[in-house]
């Protein structure tokens, strides 16, 4: 039996606009395992950057429970929030959002600062992960030195630092060109073979296709997913 | 708050903290540079002005100490109508003090244990071919004690020397160096007029002599002491002034009188008992009562009230500059929305963000601190050499200027530092 890392009952995520609330998740069941390659797709508006922020630990459902590596965080307050988002959780940007006054260094060190860790523990793990990423010639560079590609992989690493249970990428490869796309790609189905828990937001079909499941969203529910028993077609009604 | 953050955190992770802040502030240098200026300029400023008010005050209290607490000093005056009168020129003049009003304030007033007259007389003193203008003072050997003149070589005259009438002078120091710059002035003999003194003791100098008194202005004058007796003796009891046209010759008993009051507390009313014997024996612009306690308390007061208002003025422009700091943070933290965003989905706690954020205040008017005291170090020094001012840094102005630098930054730090601390992570990250 795979360990569930994801477990979302019944998620709302409502919004007052104007007076009006507006459902950005309107009851979301899901669950994802430990090692799945999960992609999450869907027009835009659909919710799903609302859901990958629910699910980052960023933002907190209205109503409904979710439950990360066994806890429950729907209550969670700030700073508890955030020790989850800095030891269990991953995130790879569009935009790459590298610390611009940081070298690629100090850059994969920012999650292992914030956790504590020592400074020696700091660089040697750093360093470590920039040869995984096949930074080792660039470990001193600013990130506005490097290519779109190069500063993805340095997100890349930054988001192993920690050892997350689960790494979530936001449209990862959307500003790259196909070739340093396929690179992205290629590292992430590299973790996901070595059992790493991926979920990333994507557009390109081409990409959600590689991935082992697929989630389509609409109106804030879930429309499509891929694998059987969780989530269907059939709940038209839930969206309002 | 802070002490929440401070358990947080780590000592390697405050190290590290300082380390970044001094990394972002080092990407906008010329930004950091402006920004700490008002604190450089406040900091400097209110050490640079202490320093000056304190060495003004520090001077003026010297010079009244000098006089001694204890002492309760009588002057007698020219009365001003008497000097203004043209047809009085040529005569006579009978003024001041009288050894009657000595013995009477001695008798009378309980308090006083000791009056010490003297009279003096302004002249020319040689040796061979070098003169100095000095002060002749007639007195007796009790006036260095009650005045505070210390000895620097050989000794005062003796009581023997003052009932023998022996022509024996203590010399200041200044006086000592113009006279006899090639041999030791000791058992020397020097001119006055037409007599002869020996010297038998030179005094320490005393910066700036007697200028504590009002209305004097004879700091540049040497001093010379010799016994009251043998002043009489050579010196007479008329001086004469010649001037073009006139000579005008004075009578005075005493020209000034010491007395030493028993206890330093009684000190002013003492001072006020003598004014009332006084007013029923003499005329009134006859005489001039200095009481050195009485001006030490009121330059103590001149001293309050100056350090009031430059540390009002002080406090000003270290707001002015903590205000500045403040701005320039509000500006920063919204320009690094995004990073701030970065830096919380990367886990970091409201409190790190507020930390960070403060830490770089702090470093920044800190840095403005450190370069304000050094400029403040400064300023006083080149003062002083071009204006001959008195300058007297104490350590506690440079210290506390530093410390309210460091506080204007936390102060002004943390609005900027909470606001940024609260962003919503969300919109943070999609901030542009």
């Amino acid at each position: 039996m795979p360990k569930p890392i994801i477990e979302l009952e019944d998620v709302w995520r409502t919004y007052e606009m104007g007076g009006e609330e507006v459902h950005a998740l309107a009851g979301i069941d899901l669950r994802i395992d430990e090692g799945e390659y999960v992609s999450i797709m869907g027009p835009s508006g659909c919710g799903k950057s609302t859901l990958l922020n629910v699910l980052g630990c960023l933002d907190q459902p209205t109503a409904g429970n979710y439950r990360l590596a066994g806890e429950e965080i729907s209550e969670l307050d700030d700073d508890t929030l955030s020790l989850f988002r800095g030891r269990r959780i991953g995130f790879i940007f569009q935009s790459y959002n590298l610390i611009q006054q940081l070298s690629v260094l100090e850059n994969i060190e920012v999650p292992l600062f914030y956790q504590g860790v020592p400074e020696a523990d700091c660089r040697a793990r750093a360093v470590e992960l920039a040869e995984q990423v096949g930074l080792t010639e660039r470990m001193d560079h600013r990130p506005n030195e490097l290519s779109g590609g190069q500063q993805q992989r340095v997100a890349i690493a930054r988001a192993l630092a920690n050892e997350p249970v689960v790494i979530f990428a936001d449209e990862a490869t959307g500003n790259l060109d196909s070739k340093s796309g396929d690179e992205i790609l290629a590292i992430f189905e590299d973790l996901h073979q070595r059992g790493r828990t991926l979920v990333f937001v994507t557009h390109d079909e081409a990409m959600a296709e590689r991935t082992t499941r697929t989630i389509r969203l609409k109106d804030g529910v879930v429309r499509v997913d891929t694998a059987s028993g969780l989530g269907s077609g059939d709940e038209e009604g839930a969206a309002l | 708050m802070i002490r929440r953050i401070l358990q947080l955190l780590s000592p390697g992770q405050i190290k590290r903290s300082f380390l970044l802040g001094t990394k972002s502030l080092w990407m906008h240098r010329l930004r950091s540079l402006l920004t700490a200026l008002g604190i450089v300029f406040g900091v400097a400023s209110v050490i640079a002005m202490l320093a000056i008010g304190e060495g003004a005050s520090f001077e003026a209290q010297e010079q009244i100490r000098q006089l001694g607490s204890q002492n309760v000093i009588v002057e007698s005056v020219l009365p001003t109508d008497s000097a203004n009168d043209e047809a009085d020129q040529s005569r006579g003049i009978e003024y001041g003090l009288k050894y009657r009003d000595l013995r009477q304030i001695q008798n009378t007033i309980p308090e006083v244990r000791l009056t010490v007259p003297a009279k003096k007389q302004q002249s020319s003193v040689w040796h061979g071919a070098w003169n100095v203008e000095c002060e002749i003072m007639g007195t007796v050997p009790e006036f260095f004690d009650t005045r505070g003149l210390k000895l620097r070589r050989g000794r005062l005259f003796s009581p023997l020397e003052m009932e023998d009438r022996r022509n024996v002078a203590v010399i200041d120091e200044g006086t000592a160096r113009k006279l006899f710059p090639l041999e030791d002035p000791i058992g020397s003999s020097l001119r006055v007029g037409a007599d002869y003194f020996r010297v038998v003791g030179i005094l320490e100098q005393v910066g700036g002599g007697n200028a504590g008194k009002e209305g004097e202005q004879n700091a540049d004058l040497g001093r010379l002491l010799v016994p009251l007796s043998a002043f009489l003796e050579r010196f007479g009891e008329i001086n004469v002034k010649r001037r073009v046209g006139s000579v005008t010759t004075e009578k005075v008993e005493i020209h000034e009188f010491t007395a030493m009051v028993r206890d330093v507390e009684k000190v002013v009313p003492t001072a006020n008992a003598i004014r009332r014997v006084l007013a029923m024996n003499r005329e009134e612009g006859e005489y001039r009562i200095t009481v050195p306690v009485e001006l030490l308390k009121q330059a103590e007061k001149t001293r309050r009230i100056f350090n009031t208002v430059l540390g009002s003025i002080a406090a000003i422009s270290l707001l002015v500059g903590g205000i500045g700091i403040m701005n320039i943070m509000l500006a920063t933290v919204t320009e690094r929305t995004r990073e701030i965003g970065i830096r919380r989905a990367l886990g970091a706690r409201q409190g790190d963000i507020v930390f960070q954020f403060l830490v770089e205040t702090v470093l920044l008017s800190g840095a403005g601190g450190v370069l304000g005291v050094a400029l403040g170090l400064i300023v006083p020094a080149v003062v002083g050499h071009f204006t001959g001012m008195q300058t007297l840094i104490q350590l506690w102005a440079p210290t506390l200027a530093f410390s309210i630098s460091l506080a204007v930054g936390i102060l002004f730090g943390i609005y900027p530092a909470m606001r940024a601390a609260r962003m919503n992570p969300v919109e943070a990250l999609r901030h542009e």
